[in-house]
């Protein structure tokens, strides 16, 4: 049986007038009375009825129209429920992968399946690595090799300024999709190692500098380590163990553009071997017993 | 076959707000044809679904998404279930 609407061909938003008009052009060009003889104008003149008989009741029409009357009338019992539709659409935009994923994932035999398979798209997994980095590389950049587990290499460029624990996002790089979903990223977790020397809070290094008793005395200048090469510091006269000096822009790249600082902590050493001069002068040194560095330290 | 929303709308007999809804909370996903929403028979039955849960069975909005979910998900794993059978059976 044929769409009603379509027999007459009105559109569905046809007001009963529109109905009527239509209904009577085709049934003047196909009443059988006017065409004997012709059988398919009878044919169509039965269909025509039947569809104006539909369309001209406007409480039939209506349950036509909500698909619980066919075009013959009959009643139609309910459609097929969603689930019909569910397991034989295919590419339906609903179907939801998830219940899956893990185990696709982990195992060689389904996943290997499941992507020869056209008719199951999933996105792939991502996969998470550790990647232990140098503190230099931390500070200036860097591009590191990772080996996986497959034996494959993955390039991974550190930005420089990189800070510890942050996790660099290469996509398409992780588990491959299914069907023709697209592949999972690598998410590479980076540590990165203490340094001999340099420590770094934020975007500023922090560097403990021994010098010796006569340059804390007298000032000097003395050569510094950065962690972008050594630079040449002034010490200045009366310098003391916990004194930082402040070296600008020789820290960590920020993610504006500029640069942190590195902070210089003093370290008074007394000579490695006991010198007889230096303790000459202490034992005459009336100066060396009048203060106390321990005084804030009494109850 | 593909229908208009306002043809969509007679036929599940609910208001265009709701849709609106529905579709905002993507528990409908309509296609798309030169700049109107169109909708399968797929889209229709998930529409009467989602009526019964709501009406018939007294599921609240928030059960309607998680259900609906689930569902999903079910499909998805009956599909697999199916490739997987297939493949069992081309090897047997």
């Amino acid at each position: 049986m044929k769409d009603p609407y379509e027999t007459l061909g009105v559109e569905r938003s046809a007001s009963p007038d529109d109905v009527q008009k239509a209904y009577r052009r085709l049934a003047k060009k196909l009443h059988p009375d006017l065409n004997p003889g012709n059988k398919e104008a009878e044919e169509r003149f039965k269909e025509v009825s039947a569809a104006y008989g539909l369309l001209s009741d406007a409480d039939k029409r209506a349950r036509y129209d909500r698909g619980e009357i066919d075009a013959s009338g009959a009643e139609q019992p309910r459609q097929r429920f969603y689930k019909d539709f569910a397991s034989e659409a295919e590419g339906n935009p609903y179907e939801n992968y998830s219940g899956f994923a893990d185990f696709a994932d982990s195992d060689d035999v389904l996943s290997e399946l499941l992507r020869r398979s056209a008719r199951v798209r999933a996105r792939g997994a991502d996969v998470r690595y550790h990647l232990p980095i140098e503190f230099l590389e931390a500070v200036t950049g860097a591009t590191k090799h990772l080996t996986l587990p497959d034996g494959n290499t993955l390039d991974v460029t550190i930005p420089a300024g990189i800070q510890n624990g942050q996790v660099l996002r290469l996509r398409g790089k992780g588990r491959p999709g299914i069907g023709d979903g697209k592949p999972g990223d690598a998410l590479v977790e980076i540590a990165i190692k203490p340094h001999p020397v340099f420590a770094r809070e934020g975007s500023d290094v922090y560097l403990d500098l021994p010098v010796t008793l006569s340059e804390a005395v007298l000032g000097a200048r003395i050569t510094v380590p950065t962690p972008t090469g050594a630079v040449t510091m002034t010490v200045p006269k009366g310098s003391n163990t916990g004194t930082v000096l402040r070296l600008r822009g020789k820290g960590v790249l920020r993610r504006d553009g500029s640069h942190g600082d590195e902070l210089v902590r003093l370290k008074v050493m007394l000579p490695e071997r006991s010198d007889p001069e230096l303790e000459a002068f202490a034992t005459k040194w009336e100066g060396g017993k009048a203060y106390d560095p321990r005084r804030d330290m009494k109850p | 076959m593909m229908i208009t929303k306002q043809e969509f709308l007679v036929r599940t007999q609910i208001q265009r707000e709701t849709l609106e809804a529905w579709i905002q909370e993507e528990w409908l996903i309509p296609g798309e044809s030169a700049g109107e929403l169109t909708f399968s028979d797929a889209d229709i039955a998930r529409a009467q679904l989602i009526r019964d849960l709501r009406s018939d069975l007294g599921v609240n909005d928030e059960g309607v998404g998680v259900i609906l979910n689930l569902v999903d998900q079910v499909h998805g794993l009956r599909r697999v279930l199916t490739e997987v059978l297939r493949s069992v059976r081309s090897r047997a």
